[in-house]
């Protein structure tokens, strides 16, 4: 009977395990070096990463390194790329998040993430300016393994955020929000105890004799003016990290996308 | 020499009636309006060279006083005395405030505003413990004050605009003058050294539209005190008093400006008139946990000031639901906006 039960669970075991570990162990890659940035080692462990956060949210992650962009732009370059991977990959639902390095020389670098599906709706244009500010300052110091890290986790982080919301926004910060009840907590309680003993209710105009009171004599001479200027703040939403370009578009595959880019 | 009020019908003494604002008799219940109290009936005893010492009209017994006392009760057959001499020539206060609330009154005021306090302990709360509830009428100046004052200031005014790719800010400034006259009206001061002056300046405000000119019967019943201070000892202190309401006037006529910067604010104060006054306060005298606690209450208004206990527990219970409670409703803001799971 024991037994019974026993090896029942344990087929059902294995049959989960199948059933959802399996595509994380398929042949399927995400990480394409071919910039050579990454050791063997490095490649491995990233591409476990993107296969459980593909179990998770059922979207690629997908990391491409390249020192030819065949003369394209690097989004054009991107988009075509991504095209090639939909067709293999074959997902029933086409979810993507796609980051392409570029390296032309060590001065002239690229970076360009575009999503897709999910991946268009929650990473969006103003999200992947975020995500590239996270990952900007390390590709510039050529650590690339931690970057693609960040890429990872910034990117679902933000897929479980509803779109339209900043989600680097500090109001959703848990350590402020628990500061603000904290204070607001002291605070009215430090009031109460304060009042507790009875208050003044008198104000500046209870004695005053409004009668008697009155202005006897004054003038307001202008004396002078200064003026300063500053230049208007430009309305170019890229920033940072040497020039910018991008926003989304639509592939040749006729795939609409989000996307944004930046030179590091 | 001693006031002693005798009720015209048996004899008894008479004392301020608050409800009624009457003399009136405990005995016989008689009332009698103070103004047109009849002189006869009025008990005057002078002791010998005005001593120190007085003695009840009633009983006899040596009334026991301290030097500032000049209403009390006898402490032997509880007979209302106003010790006369105390109250006339230079002492003779001005204006009285009588009583409105009277002892049952304060005293059920008291017990309701002690079960409104949120931090203070439970068994405070049910107020069974006042130890002692005493009418005294405190001793205050009411100053009139004329104020001139003259100010000059820089005041500025900003504004903004946009030509070409700059925004220009335009910052003008002007010299401004004022010379103002400033009166301020009856400002208490209370002038009894006993009496703690922070707790009774919260007392205020009082009505002042039911002050009375002073006469000894309004004393009858209570206790009250004779000024330690006269008018020119308290001047800084009315005067520092008024330094907000002072400041506040001037800023109030310095207007259309987005800054004012006083660079001279020349300011005289005279004090154009001071009465002595005697003002109505209920003192409380509360035991807890081994400790008397100090209550004081506006005998006009019935508003009560003074620092009751407050409970740890309590402090802490608040703290944890307002903090608490703020910050669960923070999450479910984030979670409702962000529509996520791992928030």
């Amino acid at each position: 009977m024991f037994m019974n039960r026993l090896s029942k669970s344990a087929i059902i075991f294995i049959a989960f395990f199948f059933l959802f570990t399996t595509p994380a162990f398929a042949d399927v890659e995400r990480i394409y070096d071919e910039a050579g940035l990454l050791d063997a080692n490095q490649i491995k462990q990233l591409e476990k990463k993107a296969a459980s956060y593909f179990s998770e949210w059922s979207t690629d992650f997908i990391v491409v390194t390249t020192n030819d962009i065949e003369g394209k732009s690097l989004k054009r370059y991107t988009q075509d790329i991504s095209d090639e991977l939909e067709e293999k990959l074959n997902r029933p639902e086409d979810n993507m998040v796609i980051l392409t390095i570029y390296i032309e020389s060590s001065a002239d670098r690229e970076a360009y993430i575009a999503g897709f599906g999910k991946g268009e709706e929650y990473v969006d244009d103003a999200r992947i300016q975020l995500i590239l500010d996270h990952i900007i300052p390390d590709l510039a110091n050529d650590d690339y393994f931690e970057a693609f890290e960040l890429f990872f986790e910034k990117s679902a982080e933000y897929l479980n955020i509803r779109p339209g919301v900043n989600p680097e926004s500090i109001f959703l910060n848990t350590y402020l929000q628990l500061g603000v009840a904290i204070t607001l907590g002291g605070l009215i309680v430090f009031i109460m105890a304060y009042s507790s003993g009875g208050k003044s209710t008198v104000t500046s105009g209870t004695y005053l004799n409004r009668n008697n009171s009155r202005i006897v004599r004054k003038h307001d001479r202008y004396l002078r003016k200064t003026v300063t200027r500053k230049r208007k703040p430009s309305n170019n939403s890229n920033s940072g990290g040497g020039g910018g370009f991008g926003g989304g578009g639509v592939t040749r595959a006729g795939r609409s996308h989000s996307g944004g880019g930046r030179k590091f | 020499m001693v006031i002693q009020y005798k009720c015209p019908n048996c004899g008894s003494d008479m004392t301020f009636d608050a409800d009624s604002g009457t003399l009136s008799c405990d005995n016989c219940g008689r009332q009698d309006n103070i103004e047109n109290f009849s002189e006869d009936f009025i008990a005057t005893v002078f002791e010998e060279e005005e001593a120190k010492e007085y003695q009840c009209e009633n009983c006899g017994a040596v009334i026991v006083t301290d030097g500032d006392t000049t209403a009390t009760n006898c402490s032997f057959c509880g007979a209302a005395v106003v010790l006369a001499d105390r109250v006339s020539g230079i002492l003779a206060p001005s204006l009285v405030l009588p009583f409105t609330i009277s002892k049952q009154q304060a005293e059920q005021a008291f017990r309701k505003w002690c079960k409104r306090g949120l931090l203070t302990p439970k068994d405070f709360k049910m107020a069974d413990r006042i130890k002692e509830i005493t009418g005294m009428y405190v001793p205050f100046w009411l100053y009139d004050l004329k104020n001139e004052a003259k100010v000059h200031a820089i005041g500025t005014r900003v504004r903004n605009y946009t030509r070409g790719d700059y925004i220009y800010t335009e910052t003008k400034y002007y010299d401004v003058y004022r010379d103002l006259r400033i009166d301020f009206s009856r400002v208490p001061v209370d002038a009894s050294e006993k009496m703690d002056d922070a707790l009774m300046d919260k007392l205020e405000p009082y009505q002042y539209s039911d002050l009375k000119d002073f006469k000894t019967p309004y004393l009858a019943g209570y206790i009250a005190e004779k000024y330690n201070y006269d008018a020119e000892d308290l001047l800084p202190r009315v005067k520092d008093k008024m330094r907000k309401p002072l400041d506040d006037y001037i800023r109030s006529t310095i207007s259309g400006y987005h800054s004012v910067n006083y660079k001279d604010k020349n300011i005289r104060t005279a004090k154009t008139k001071s009465l002595y006054t005697l003002l109505p306060v209920w003192m409380v005298y509360y035991d807890y946990e081994q400790a008397e606690h100090i209550f004081a209450m506006n005998g006009q208004t019935g508003k009560v000031v003074g620092k009751p206990p407050l409970s740890k527990a309590k402090i802490a219970g608040w703290f944890a639901s307002i903090a608490g409670g703020s910050f669960i409703l923070m999450k479910i803001i984030s979670f409702i906006v962000t529509g996520g799971i791992n928030f």
